[in-house]
Protein backbone atom coordinates (compact mmCIF):
# COMPACT_ATOMS: atom_id res chain seq x y z
CA UNK A 1 0.00 0.00 0.00
CA UNK A 2 1.70 3.50 -1.01
CA UNK A 3 0.92 5.94 0.91
CA UNK A 4 0.63 9.30 -0.43
CA UNK A 5 2.18 11.04 2.43
CA UNK A 6 4.92 8.77 2.75
CA UNK A 7 7.34 9.96 4.79
CA UNK A 8 10.63 9.08 4.65
CA UNK A 9 11.22 9.45 8.71
CA UNK A 10 8.29 7.34 8.91
CA UNK A 11 9.61 4.41 7.81
CA UNK A 12 10.25 1.31 10.38
CA UNK A 13 10.99 -2.22 9.68
CA UNK A 14 7.48 -4.08 8.98
CA UNK A 15 6.11 -5.07 12.64
CA UNK A 16 5.52 -8.65 10.92
CA UNK A 17 8.94 -9.28 10.11
CA UNK A 18 9.47 -8.32 13.70
CA UNK A 19 7.07 -10.51 15.33
CA UNK A 20 8.95 -13.31 13.47
CA UNK A 21 12.34 -12.77 15.10
CA UNK A 22 10.95 -12.34 18.27
CA UNK A 23 8.80 -15.64 18.16
CA UNK A 24 12.28 -17.20 16.72
CA UNK A 25 14.02 -15.86 19.55
CA UNK A 26 11.83 -16.39 22.41
CA UNK A 27 9.32 -19.12 21.27
CA UNK A 28 6.49 -19.54 23.59
CA UNK A 29 7.09 -16.88 24.92
CA UNK A 30 3.90 -13.86 25.28
CA UNK A 31 5.09 -10.12 24.55
CA UNK A 32 3.09 -7.46 24.90
CA UNK A 33 2.08 -5.26 22.06
CA UNK A 34 3.65 -2.39 22.91
CA UNK A 35 6.93 -4.35 23.86
CA UNK A 36 7.02 -5.16 20.26
CA UNK A 37 6.60 -1.83 19.16
CA UNK A 38 9.59 -0.55 20.76
CA UNK A 39 11.70 -3.08 19.27
CA UNK A 40 10.12 -2.52 15.99
CA UNK A 41 11.40 0.99 16.60
CA UNK A 42 14.55 0.18 18.23
CA UNK A 43 15.18 -2.13 15.58
CA UNK A 44 15.02 0.85 13.07
CA UNK A 45 17.25 3.28 15.57
CA UNK A 46 19.85 0.78 15.13
CA UNK A 47 19.44 0.47 11.53
CA UNK A 48 20.21 4.55 11.40
CA UNK A 49 23.07 4.53 14.07
CA UNK A 50 24.68 1.92 12.11
CA UNK A 51 24.79 3.05 8.59
CA UNK A 52 25.28 6.82 10.00
CA UNK A 53 28.35 5.62 11.84
CA UNK A 54 29.50 3.45 8.41
CA UNK A 55 28.79 6.57 6.12
CA UNK A 56 31.43 8.45 8.33
CA UNK A 57 33.93 6.40 8.19
CA UNK A 58 33.09 5.99 4.38
CA UNK A 59 33.70 9.16 4.17
CA UNK A 60 36.80 9.14 5.88
CA UNK A 61 38.34 6.50 3.45
CA UNK A 62 37.88 8.58 0.81
CA UNK A 63 35.41 5.91 -1.26
CA UNK A 64 31.82 7.01 -2.23
CA UNK A 65 30.40 3.89 -1.32
CA UNK A 66 29.24 2.41 1.55
CA UNK A 67 31.05 -1.01 1.77
CA UNK A 68 30.80 -4.16 4.01
CA UNK A 69 33.77 -3.47 5.53
CA UNK A 70 32.53 0.06 6.48
CA UNK A 71 29.66 -1.60 8.07
CA UNK A 72 32.04 -3.86 10.14
CA UNK A 73 34.09 -1.41 11.26
CA UNK A 74 31.10 0.13 12.26
CA UNK A 75 29.68 -2.15 14.58
CA UNK A 76 33.35 -2.46 16.06
CA UNK A 77 33.27 1.14 16.84
CA UNK A 78 30.19 1.12 18.46
CA UNK A 79 30.57 -2.07 20.30
CA UNK A 80 28.89 -4.33 18.43
CA UNK A 81 31.86 -6.30 17.38
CA UNK A 82 30.24 -9.67 18.69
CA UNK A 83 27.81 -9.42 15.41
CA UNK A 84 31.04 -9.45 13.74
CA UNK A 85 31.55 -13.21 12.88
CA UNK A 86 28.00 -13.89 11.98
CA UNK A 87 27.87 -11.16 10.02
CA UNK A 88 30.97 -11.87 7.66
CA UNK A 89 28.98 -15.53 7.34
CA UNK A 90 26.67 -13.92 5.38
CA UNK A 91 29.17 -12.00 3.56
CA UNK A 92 31.17 -15.22 2.47
CA UNK A 93 27.73 -16.39 1.14
CA UNK A 94 27.16 -13.32 -0.51
CA UNK A 95 30.29 -13.97 -2.44
CA UNK A 96 29.48 -17.58 -3.12
CA UNK A 97 26.06 -17.03 -4.29
CA UNK A 98 27.82 -14.41 -6.77
CA UNK A 99 30.49 -16.81 -8.00
CA UNK A 100 27.53 -19.37 -8.65
CA UNK A 101 25.44 -17.37 -10.75
CA UNK A 102 28.31 -16.11 -12.61
CA UNK A 103 29.05 -19.22 -13.30
CA UNK A 104 25.49 -20.98 -14.39
CA UNK A 105 25.09 -17.93 -16.74
CA UNK A 106 28.11 -19.03 -18.81
CA UNK A 107 27.28 -22.22 -18.54
CA UNK A 108 24.31 -21.82 -20.06
CA UNK A 109 25.95 -19.74 -22.92
CA UNK A 110 28.54 -22.21 -23.45
CA UNK A 111 26.56 -24.86 -24.28
CA UNK A 112 28.07 -25.72 -27.15
CA UNK A 113 25.24 -27.39 -28.76
CA UNK A 114 23.37 -25.08 -32.10
CA UNK A 115 20.39 -24.21 -31.90
CA UNK A 116 19.59 -25.56 -34.85
CA UNK A 117 20.58 -28.63 -33.39
CA UNK A 118 18.56 -28.39 -30.02
CA UNK A 119 15.54 -27.77 -32.31
CA UNK A 120 16.12 -30.66 -34.34
CA UNK A 121 16.27 -32.87 -31.08
CA UNK A 122 13.41 -31.11 -29.72
CA UNK A 123 11.59 -32.14 -33.21
CA UNK A 124 12.35 -35.99 -32.65
CA UNK A 125 11.71 -35.82 -29.00
CA UNK A 126 7.91 -34.71 -29.86
CA UNK A 127 8.04 -37.16 -32.69
CA UNK A 128 8.85 -40.21 -30.40
CA UNK A 129 6.34 -39.25 -28.21
CA UNK A 130 3.91 -39.09 -30.86
CA UNK A 131 4.63 -42.06 -31.46
CA UNK A 132 4.50 -44.12 -28.26
CA UNK A 133 0.65 -42.22 -27.12
CA UNK A 134 -0.14 -43.86 -30.92
CA UNK A 135 0.54 -46.88 -29.77
CA UNK A 136 -0.76 -46.60 -26.74
CA UNK A 137 -3.89 -46.10 -28.00
CA UNK A 138 -3.89 -48.83 -30.76
CA UNK A 139 -3.00 -51.74 -27.41
CA UNK A 140 -6.21 -50.22 -25.46
CA UNK A 141 -8.61 -50.66 -28.56
CA UNK A 142 -7.68 -53.90 -28.81
CA UNK A 143 -7.53 -54.66 -25.67
CA UNK A 144 -10.99 -53.42 -25.87
CA UNK A 145 -12.24 -55.53 -28.69
CA UNK A 146 -10.81 -58.79 -26.80
CA UNK A 147 -12.81 -57.74 -23.83
CA UNK A 148 -16.11 -57.38 -26.34
CA UNK A 149 -15.00 -60.73 -27.99
CA UNK A 150 -15.15 -63.02 -24.45
CA UNK A 151 -18.28 -61.06 -23.69
CA UNK A 152 -20.02 -62.15 -26.73
CA UNK A 153 -18.66 -65.84 -25.94
CA UNK A 154 -19.66 -65.56 -22.63
CA UNK A 155 -22.92 -63.73 -21.80
CA UNK A 156 -23.39 -64.71 -18.49
CA UNK A 157 -20.11 -63.60 -16.99
CA UNK A 158 -20.74 -60.55 -18.94
CA UNK A 159 -24.45 -60.52 -16.91
CA UNK A 160 -22.64 -60.78 -13.71
CA UNK A 161 -20.26 -58.59 -14.24
CA UNK A 162 -22.99 -55.68 -15.25
CA UNK A 163 -24.88 -56.45 -12.12
CA UNK A 164 -22.32 -55.88 -10.00
CA UNK A 165 -20.47 -52.92 -11.44
CA UNK A 166 -23.35 -51.72 -13.19
CA UNK A 167 -20.93 -50.69 -16.00
CA UNK A 168 -21.69 -50.99 -19.32
CA UNK A 169 -19.95 -53.78 -21.16
CA UNK A 170 -18.75 -53.82 -24.53
CA UNK A 171 -21.20 -56.07 -26.59
CA UNK A 172 -23.67 -55.68 -24.32
CA UNK A 173 -24.08 -52.13 -24.42
CA UNK A 174 -22.78 -49.22 -26.51
CA UNK A 175 -18.64 -49.22 -26.89
CA UNK A 176 -17.09 -46.23 -25.42
CA UNK A 177 -14.30 -45.08 -28.24
CA UNK A 178 -11.32 -43.15 -26.46
CA UNK A 179 -10.68 -41.01 -28.84
CA UNK A 180 -7.11 -40.00 -28.77
CA UNK A 181 -5.67 -37.12 -30.98
CA UNK A 182 -2.60 -38.34 -32.91
CA UNK A 183 -1.67 -35.35 -35.07
CA UNK A 184 0.77 -35.95 -37.34
CA UNK B 1 16.13 -4.79 -5.06
CA UNK B 2 12.45 -5.92 -4.92
CA UNK B 3 10.15 -3.85 -4.48
CA UNK B 4 8.28 -5.81 -2.07
CA UNK B 5 8.37 -3.23 0.79
CA UNK B 6 9.40 0.06 -0.78
CA UNK B 7 8.74 2.97 0.53
CA UNK B 8 5.29 2.25 2.24
CA UNK B 9 5.59 3.19 5.88
CA UNK B 10 2.54 0.91 6.59
CA UNK B 11 3.63 -2.86 7.87
CA UNK B 12 1.90 -5.99 5.91
CA UNK B 13 1.16 -8.53 7.19
CA UNK B 14 1.73 -10.51 4.60
CA UNK B 15 5.59 -9.36 3.96
CA UNK B 16 7.96 -12.03 2.61
CA UNK B 17 11.14 -11.99 4.74
CA UNK B 18 13.62 -10.95 2.12
CA UNK B 19 12.84 -8.87 -0.23
CA UNK B 20 16.19 -9.14 -2.62
CA UNK B 21 15.90 -10.23 -6.05
CA UNK B 22 18.44 -12.90 -5.90
CA UNK B 23 17.69 -16.38 -7.57
CA UNK B 24 18.68 -18.07 -4.47
CA UNK B 25 16.35 -16.56 -1.76
CA UNK B 26 13.02 -18.46 -1.58
CA UNK B 27 9.93 -17.07 -0.11
CA UNK B 28 9.93 -20.58 2.32
CA UNK B 29 12.31 -18.96 5.91
CA UNK B 30 15.37 -21.42 6.43
CA UNK B 31 17.07 -21.15 9.98
CA UNK B 32 20.33 -22.49 8.73
CA UNK B 33 23.00 -20.79 10.15
CA UNK B 34 24.39 -17.62 8.55
CA UNK B 35 21.57 -18.04 5.86
CA UNK B 36 21.91 -15.61 3.65
CA UNK B 37 18.12 -14.99 3.47
CA UNK B 38 17.32 -12.52 5.86
CA UNK B 39 14.48 -11.88 8.41
CA UNK B 40 14.36 -8.28 7.27
CA UNK B 41 13.00 -6.90 3.79
CA UNK B 42 16.01 -5.79 2.29
CA UNK B 43 14.52 -2.95 0.15
CA UNK B 44 13.06 -1.47 3.39
CA UNK B 45 16.73 -1.42 4.89
CA UNK B 46 17.99 -0.26 2.21
CA UNK B 47 15.38 2.71 2.57
CA UNK B 48 15.95 3.38 6.17
CA UNK B 49 19.69 3.68 5.36
CA UNK B 50 19.07 6.03 1.85
CA UNK B 51 16.69 8.16 4.56
CA UNK B 52 20.09 9.36 6.07
CA UNK B 53 20.53 12.55 4.27
CA UNK B 54 24.54 12.36 4.31
CA UNK B 55 24.40 8.68 3.02
CA UNK B 56 24.83 9.12 -0.78
CA UNK B 57 25.55 4.87 -1.43
CA UNK B 58 25.57 1.64 -0.28
CA UNK B 59 26.70 -1.10 -1.75
CA UNK B 60 23.96 -4.18 -1.55
CA UNK B 61 26.23 -6.21 0.36
CA UNK B 62 26.70 -4.03 2.91
CA UNK B 63 22.64 -3.79 2.70
CA UNK B 64 22.89 -7.53 3.22
CA UNK B 65 25.12 -7.67 6.20
CA UNK B 66 23.24 -4.76 7.82
CA UNK B 67 20.28 -6.81 7.57
CA UNK B 68 21.66 -9.13 9.20
CA UNK B 69 23.53 -7.27 11.88
CA UNK B 70 20.12 -5.51 12.81
CA UNK B 71 18.18 -9.04 13.16
CA UNK B 72 21.31 -10.15 15.43
CA UNK B 73 20.27 -7.03 17.42
CA UNK B 74 16.58 -7.21 17.52
CA UNK B 75 17.51 -11.37 19.46
CA UNK B 76 19.59 -9.47 21.45
CA UNK B 77 17.51 -6.68 23.00
CA UNK B 78 14.54 -9.43 22.97
CA UNK B 79 16.50 -12.32 25.08
CA UNK B 80 18.24 -9.40 27.23
CA UNK B 81 14.64 -8.06 27.92
CA UNK B 82 13.03 -11.79 28.93
CA UNK B 83 15.76 -11.90 31.27
CA UNK B 84 14.38 -8.98 33.02
CA UNK B 85 11.07 -10.37 32.35
CA UNK B 86 12.09 -13.87 34.29
CA UNK B 87 13.84 -11.99 37.44
CA UNK B 88 10.48 -10.31 37.76
CA UNK B 89 8.97 -13.45 37.47
CA UNK B 90 6.67 -12.29 34.95
CA UNK B 91 5.97 -14.97 31.65
CA UNK B 92 4.88 -12.32 29.07
CA UNK B 93 7.68 -10.05 27.99
CA UNK B 94 6.19 -6.29 28.67
CA UNK B 95 7.75 -2.85 27.97
CA UNK B 96 9.25 -2.03 30.99
CA UNK B 97 11.86 -5.22 30.12
CA UNK B 98 12.94 -3.85 27.15
CA UNK B 99 13.15 -0.20 29.40
CA UNK B 100 15.72 -2.27 31.77
CA UNK B 101 17.81 -4.27 28.92
CA UNK B 102 18.55 -0.89 27.52
CA UNK B 103 19.60 0.96 30.78
CA UNK B 104 21.51 -2.60 31.79
CA UNK B 105 23.91 -2.49 28.39
CA UNK B 106 26.08 0.18 27.83
CA UNK B 107 25.53 -0.47 23.79
CA UNK B 108 22.17 -0.01 24.08
CA UNK B 109 22.05 3.75 25.24
CA UNK B 110 21.76 5.00 21.79
CA UNK B 111 18.23 3.65 22.61
CA UNK B 112 17.86 5.96 25.13
CA UNK B 113 14.52 7.82 24.51
CA UNK B 114 13.33 5.79 22.12
CA UNK B 115 9.55 6.66 22.37
CA UNK B 116 6.32 5.25 20.78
Amino acid sequence: MASSSGNDDDLTIPRAAINKMIKETLPNVRVANDARELVVNCCTEFIHLISSEANEICNKSEKKTISPEHVIQALESLGFGSYISEVKEVLQECKTVALKRRKASSRLENLGIPEEELLRQQQELFAKARQQQAELAQQEWLQMQQAAQQAQLAPEIALETRQETGAVTPGGGEVRLIHVKTSS
Amino acid sequence: MAAAAAGSGTPREEEAPGGEAAATQAQAPTTAPGARLSRLPLARVKALVKADPDVTLAGQEAIFILARAAELFVETIAKDAYCCAQQGKRKTLQRRDLDNAIEAVDEFAFLEGTLD
